[in-house]
């Protein structure tokens, strides 16, 4: 492929190509979760999981990375309800939290491959990126723990939402081309977000969530 | 007016944030409202009651040496910078001759799920970042009868939200039997908005938990979980002022400009301060079906002088709206006190005659029959009617009842020849019972026109003492009284 002079300079001086490539993914989820966030209102864990989520989607495929979410959520689920029975710290049930999502991992990976479920290359997808969703359960345990069932699924799905934008972005070729010649849309994004943090409107779930209000106005007058 | 502008009353987070909480609540101010004991000592200072600390647990070498005999049979775990009431605990009672204590729900915690749980406070499972945290052992709050009626279990709270010295908007938590007794809304506490001039609740709502999205609300009338459910609109909550002048000092003395003060009102203390909220939800506009934004802007620029003056402002620019609220709820009419209601003239034979007089009616469900003075009998057409029964030598007096009911017994036929005496009623008035003539009028009260039967008395401050058999239809607002 041909590069800029500049984004060719900066391959050349120390930055691999999939590196830029993958620096460039954070800034633009990174964008589009705060696009979420300050527009829409939605929820999700923090900024973080949504960035990994992307970014291990665009590694495994949308249908991989979905299937895999899908395990390591029922998994954690599984395991927050055996575990809850006992008596034990945080962090321990967390430790064993992980120790089963392995187990129900390398289960389901057996499974498919014997029976398919139109998941044939599993097998081949990349293990860090595997680990990348893993690191899910860690985000979805916390809130379903401290907080409580309908708000982890909420910032669950808000989550897996973002993630799946943000795959669908980082991963058009055009737009990938695109970025990485044109560096200088880094700066524009610090920017867009600049702007995005200094609106003041409705997000659209508040329209949803105070529309018995407007209503109550109207019925006064 | 365009579905646009209509939202424009709406205050939402990314206002709320940008507009309110950053320029008005400096770090230092957030450090307290965010640090339980650092707000218990801040509030002390005021004379601000708040619930008595038993313990403070700062590591788990303190919690090795607990003395847990020293414990009342009630008292509530806390993390000290915990949020959304998460890693709160409250104990009811205590298991006779164990260390095991008892929960709303039922359940039984021993010691060992105690100290379970204040470890995990410790580690930070419940603060704010997952910091290292303190775990508060504290007094459980005893709820004032007239809330706890409304609630299961658990202890009701009212947030009130000031701005710039002025209370802004209000509402009450009531726990339920889903939220465990807890007042957070996400759990299925009921929110009921509270008019700011009055203190009369109004509507009411509880977060929709079969909705797939979060903060989704229903509308509901009455308690849901009670054996006896309970309309929720028209409660007085007790001591209205006296909550608001506290959520101001709470805020002068926190500094922070936009404020969640959230007040419990105790059997013994009256109110007290449960916490202070820098970042206070939005929820609030639902529960009073109005809009915080427009309310915010209006006191933006006010100069309060002080307390007094900011509860001032807020009653004259906000207030007011419960009575029409209340009878669209419960479909009751509100009406004052003291009311100024018109009597239809009774039998209006001349044309020069008014049709109807205006009177004031003094409202008393301490009587069943209405009453209405005698002079003010004449006015409306009843003079004939007085003339004939003071004509009668009726004793002025009668010793008991029994006597008063003898007397009508015997005297029924001439009491009541006069065309307009329906019957003759005994009343008790001071210590006398007397016998007094009724007749039926027709009466407009608070906009609504009704025939009323009414006990002709003799004297009284007032033209008209509206009973209880005509207030079952209505709700009393006793906020304004009669030098008002």
């Amino acid at each position: 492929m041909d590069y800029t002079p500049f984004t060719q300079w900066i391959i050349e001086h120390g930055v691999p190509e999939k590196t830029l490539e993958l620096f460039l993914a954070i800034s633009i989820v990174a964008t589009i979760v705060s696009l979420f966030r300050y527009f829409f209102g939605t929820k999700s864990f923090g900024i973080y999981a949504p960035i990994l989520l992307a970014i291990a989607y665009s590694y495994t495929g949308l249908k991989y990375g979905l299937a895999v979410t899908l395990v390591v959520i029922l998994g954690s689920l599984l395991s927050h309800l055996v575990l809850r029975k006992i008596r034990m710290h945080y962090i321990t049930r967390i430790a064993i939290n992980y120790c089963l999502l392995s187990v129900a991992l390398i289960t389901f990976m057996v499974v498919i491959n014997r029976v398919g479920f139109g998941l044939e290359n599993m097998s081949t997808v990349p293990p860090l990126a595997l680990i990348s969703i893993v690191a899910l359960s860690d985000f979805f345990t916390k809130q379903f723990v401290q907080k409580s069932s309908k708000s982890s699924f909420t910032a669950l799905f808000g989550t897996v939402l973002i993630a799946t934008a943000g795959w669908f972005v980082i991963t058009r070729d055009y737009i990938s081309n695109y970025v990485i010649n044109n560096l200088w849309l880094i700066p524009l994004l610090i920017f867009a977000n600049l702007i995005i943090g200094q609106f003041k409107g409705l997000r659209l779930k508040d329209y949803f969530r105070f529309k018995s209000v407007i209503k109550e106005n109207d019925t006064k007058k | 007016m365009t579905q646009r502008s209509k939202y424009k009353n709406i205050l939402g987070l990314n206002r709320r944030n940008q507009e309110y909480i950053r320029p008005f609540n400096p770090p230092s101010a957030k450090r307290i409202a965010d640090n339980k004991i650092l707000t218990k000592k801040v509030l002390a200072k005021e004379n601000i009651k708040t619930p008595e600390v038993y313990k403070l647990i700062r590591n788990k070498q303190q919690l090795k040496f607990i003395d847990w005999d020293s414990l009342p049979k009630s008292f509530v775990i806390k993390p000290n910078q915990g949020t959304g009431g998460n890693g709160i605990i409250v104990f009811y009672g205590k298991k006779k001759g164990q260390y095991a204590w008892i929960r709303p729900n039922g359940d039984i915690m021993t010691r060992n799920d105690i100290i379970l749980h204040i470890e995990n406070i410790l580690d930070g499972r419940f603060s704010m970042g997952n910091r290292k945290d303190i775990a508060i052992i504290e007094e459980r709050v005893k709820t004032a009868p007239l809330l706890k009626q409304y609630s299961y279990k658990g202890v009701p709270d009212i947030r009130v939200i000031c701005f710039n010295g002025v209370p802004i908007m209000a509402m009450t938590r009531i726990p339920t039997k889903r939220s465990n007794g807890t007042a957070n809304l996400h759990s299925g506490a009921i929110c009921t908005g509270i008019d700011i001039a009055t203190g009369i609740t109004t509507y009411s709502m509880q977060m929709d938990t079969n909705s797939p999205f979060s903060d989704t609300y229903e509308d509901i009338n009455t308690t849901q979980d009670l054996k006896e459910n309970k309309i929720l609109s028209g409660i007085h909550i007790p001591e209205w002022d006296s909550i608001l002048e506290i959520a101001l000092k709470c805020q002068r003395v926190s500094k922070l400009g936009y404020i969640g003060v959230d007040i419990a009102l105790d059997a013994e203390h009256g109110p007290i301060v449960f916490e202070l909220n820098a970042r206070p939800g939005l929820g609030i506009q639902v529960a009073n079906k109005a809009g915080l934004r427009w309310r915010l802007e209006k006191v933006k620029d006010v100069e309060v002088k002080n307390i007094k003056h900011g509860i001032r402002l807020a009653k004259s620019l906000f207030g007011g709206e419960v009575e029409e609220s209340i009878e669209t709820i419960s479909g009751r009419k509100v009406v004052t006190i003291d009311e100024k209601v018109m009597v239809f003239h009774q039998n209006k034979t001349k044309k020069k005659e008014p049709e109807k007089e205006s009177g004031r009616a003094f409202m008393d469900t301490g009587v069943l029959t209405s009453r209405m003075s005698e002079t003010f009998a004449n006015r409306v057409g009843f003079l004939a009617t007085t003339q004939y029964f003071n004509s009668l030598n009726v004793p002025r007096k009668f010793n008991s009842i029994k006597e008063a009911q003898e007397y009508i017994d015997t005297h029924l036929k001439a009491l009541t020849l006069e065309e307009n005496i329906k019957r003759v009623a005994k009343i008790v008035d001071g210590e006398d019972v007397k016998v007094r003539p009724v007749v039926d009028i027709k009466v407009k009260i608070s906009g609504e026109i009704k025939d009323i039967e009414v006990v002709i008395i003799e004297n009284s401050d007032y033209h008209l003492i509206i009973g209880r058999e005509v207030l079952k239809g209505y709700l009393i607002d006793t906020s304004k009284t009669f030098s008002n």
